[in-house]
């Protein structure tokens, strides 16, 4: 069983690796000379105000939810676009019931204009 | 001790401790980060019982939307991000014993039973059956009521999220 | 695809399709004209509760036995189907003065009857579980509809935190009696219990946590606490329909699951159900004294009338009383819905925006003032009381007679104190309305004064012939049974 996810972890173990090996190159051979601007929080070159957490639009909430909306309907494609051959017709028109009645919620924010910016 | 034994014991000590920190940390913000780390160690150990499928689920759902919809709830409240208050209050000790308690209860409990000492079978080889999971999705004999509920559930969850977010325009 | 299936639960789809089309229908409907869609949902719900009444007293089985259409659940349909109809007929016009004219109140409430009727269909946990969640999730957002007042919010909120705690138990439960019986469905748990392959213990401490996850939905005391703030707090209909239908829906899981899966273990369970139902009846009614507000004194009154509904339990090991004390919960259920609308009316024809007119003082003068509506109102305060001769009298005659002939006499002694108890409070309200001069503000808006004018002559007409409603609730017994 480990060896289906020996990849995996090879993958992780050299994806980690990289990234402390990154950093650290940097830390080593990059010269060093703080300021009092350099230690300054990056902010598009404006100088920073305010506290640096601030409170958030509720936009993003209602993305997020959108996206667990999704997330839950892949999870609910997957066994069954594995098993779809065996399914037929029926199967079929079961997971399009699914879809649709998750889809209905989509609508409902478009039109209530969730997903408008301004 | 078998490599998978080691694993299991490395994972399951670092999500105990996770857990441990999710509860006792003073940020929010790190309490969210904490939870992210206890939910990875539960999908390494879906991983370990050989249940690929709740291991990817555990990954897509619970790392992938409830944890950031968490975080992006944390940052949505005005003070409680950085809110430095302590995390106990003065029963903290009763709870702990109480919860202590019926953990050690319902461990003594499933002891005494024989189900608790029988070994797990070994999953067929290739994992478990996600054609039988997707199968049973949508046959009328196993779980396509529950199924089409499911999304009707998530309709009305998803309709009320709107409803109490969205902001009024039109007032 | 078994049609045959689908046709077992047609008026639960239907109402589901009708929810989802006047989901979309309403978002195209001009804000302030949202009686159409209060409209079109009402017509839904009369096609369903058509569609109900069609199946008769036949049992229908479906997806394999997981879905079971018996007498229960068509009593107990039709009482949410009127719930529901009663909530958008109190709704319009409240909706409207409040200035919380929003269209989906109408798909929302549709959703959480659908959830309703599949829970009296359930035949397996996982189903049950499913129809509590699909009933809940749209009352936390019910409850706090009045989006921008605090105490709306407060109580959605409320609801929310402790709807899903207790959704949690009863998940948890559900989990342990798979552990234990390795059945979700019902015939296969009482199947393994009869044969003995399981772990008794897991079992109970499964059955347990259903029991406390159920509690909390029907408000039994101790978990109770959420229930008079949630009723204050959320909009008056949503309120009325809430106490009305939620309650309702967890009393018919509790029966199905006990009498169907846990028969075997009245032994453990009778004196917890017992200890239950005389700390509700109690607590409930002696609360309820010191209430100023009458959103308050209704939620407390309901609390105790969750005491009486839960006596019909206590004695449901007992195969000799167990049909009688189900007909006396469905007919005491029935009584109830029909009186707590009736009330509800009134105080939303005397309620104001901000939470003002809800105090008892506001009732006073509404006798001179208003006969009809104190008229009505005293109709149901005695019924509520159980006064001889009121619907309410024959539901708690039922009730403590079950009770007395399940060997229980003591309980049913405790549903007589407390009812006398209950009696001043009740009655209270009748001696401010009558005696205490005053000039009550009454909005004369046609639905609500409908509703409260139904209500009564039913209560009135039922109340002289209790044989008919008696009837229908021993006609629509369990299947097996």
């Amino acid at each position: 069983m480990l060896n289906e996810y020996y990849p995996l972890v090879v993958i992780s173990m050299i994806a980690i690796a990289l990234g402390f090996f990154v950093v650290l190159l940097g830390s080593i051979l990059g010269p060093r000379r703080p300021t009092q601007h350099k230690g300054q929080p990056y902010e598009s070159g404006m100088i920073p105000y305010g506290p640096g957490t601030r409170r958030i639009s509720v936009r993003y909430y209602l993305v997020a939810v959108l996206f667990i909306l999704f997330d839950i309907e892949v999870v609910f494609f997957l066994p069954w676009a594995v098993a779809f051959r065996k399914l037929g017709v029926s199967g079929f028109i079961l997971m399009v019931i699914f879809a649709v009645i998750l889809e209905i919620a989509f609508v409902y924010a478009w039109k209530k204009g969730a997903l408008e910016w301004e | 001790m078998t490599i998978m034994q080691i694993i299991f014991l490395i994972t399951a000590s670092v999500t105990l401790f996770a857990a441990l920190m999710v509860v006792s940390t003073r940020k929010m913000m790190h309490a969210a980060m904490w939870l992210i780390l206890v939910l990875f160690g539960v999908t390494i150990t879906f991983a370990l019982l050989e249940t690929r499928f709740f291991a990817i689920v555990q990954l897509v759902i619970y790392i992938g939307a409830i944890a950031i919809l968490i975080i992006f709830a944390v940052m949505l409240t005005r003070r409680s991000m950085n809110a430095d208050v302590p995390q106990v209050n003065r029963n903290w000790w009763l709870v702990m014993v109480s919860s202590l308690a019926l953990f050690v209860g319902l461990v003594t409990v499933m002891s005494v039973w024989e189900g608790f000492f029988v070994t797990a079978r070994t999953a067929p080889p290739g994992g478990e059956n996600l054609v039988q999971l997707g199968t049973a999705l949508v046959d009328p004999n196993g779980f396509v009521l529950p199924f089409e509920v499911a999304s009707l559930v998530l309709l009305a969850a998803m309709v009320g999220a709107i409803y109490v977010a969205a902001e009024r325009k039109e007032k | 695809m078994n049609l045959s299936d689908y046709y077992a639960i047609t008026p639960l789809v239907f109402l589901v399709c009708w929810a989802i089309f006047l989901l979309l229908v309403d978002l195209w409907i001009p804000a302030g004209r949202k009686g159409i869609t209060a409209l079109l949902s009402a017509a839904g719900l009369l096609i369903a509760l058509v569609l109900v009444l069609r199946s008769g007293e036949q049992v229908l089985t479906a997806f394999e036995g997981s879905v079971v259409v018996d007498g229960f659940s068509v009593f107990l349909s039709v009482l949410f189907l009127v719930s529901a109809l009663a909530g958008i007929a109190l709704a319009h016009d409240y909706l409207q003065r409040l200035g919380l004219e929003r269209g989906e109140y109408y798909p929302l409430l549709l959703i959480s009857t659908s959830g309703m009727m599949l829970m009296t269909y359930a035949y397996d946990l996982i189903e049950v579980f499913l129809a509590l969640e699909l009933l809940s999730i749209p009352l936390y957002i019910l409850a706090g509809f009045s989006r921008l007042n605090l105490e709306s919010e407060e109580a959605s909120l409320k609801y929310f935190l402790l709807g899903a705690f207790s959704s949690g138990f009863v998940l948890y439960g559900v989990g342990l009696v798979f552990a234990a019986t390795g059945y979700t469905d019902f015939p296969g748990i009482a199947k393994a219990a009869q044969n003995g392959s399981l772990n008794p213990t897991l079992f109970l401490i499964g059955a347990g946590l259903v029991l406390t996850g159920f509690g909390f939905k029907s408000a039994l005391v101790p978990f109770h606490m959420w229930s008079p703030d949630v009723y204050q707090g959320a909009p008056s209909p949503v309120t009325a329909f809430m106490s009305v239908g939620a309650k309702a829906a967890g009393f018919a899981a509790l029966l199905r699951v006990f009498v169907v899966v846990f028969p075997g273990m009245s032994v453990n369970l009778t004196p917890l159900l017992w200890a239950l139902a005389a700390l509700t009846m109690f607590v409930g009614n002696i609360v309820a004294l010191v209430q100023s507000n009458i959103k308050r004194l209704l939620a407390y009154s309901s609390i105790a009338h969750s005491g009486y509904l839960l006596m019909a339990f206590v004695p449901y090991g007992n195969a000799s009383v167990r049909s009688d004390a189900i007909a006396g919960m469905l007919f005491y259920l029935a009584a109830y819905c029909l009186t707590t609308f009736g009330a509800w009316a009134v105080v939303i024809a005397l309620e104001k925006a901000e939470g003002k007119g809800l105090e008892l003082e506001d009732y006073a003068g509404l006798g001179h003032r208003y006969p009809f509506l104190a008229a009505t109102m005293t109709i149901f305060l005695l019924s509520f009381t159980g006064v001889p001769l009121t619907l309410g009298f024959w539901g708690k005659f039922y009730l403590f007679s079950t009770a007395v002939e399940g060997g229980f006499w003591q309980l049913a002694l405790i549903g007589l104190l407390t009812s006398l108890i209950s009696a001043y409070y009740y009655l209270r309200v009748v001696v401010i309305m009558y005696m205490r001069p005053g000039t009550p503000q009454v909005q004369r808006n046609f639905w609500p004064l409908l509703t409260s004018g139904v209500g009564a002559l039913a209560v009135v007409i039922l109340g002289i012939a209790p044989g008919v409603l008696l009837n229908l609730a021993v006609s629509a017994l369990l299947k097996g049974l």
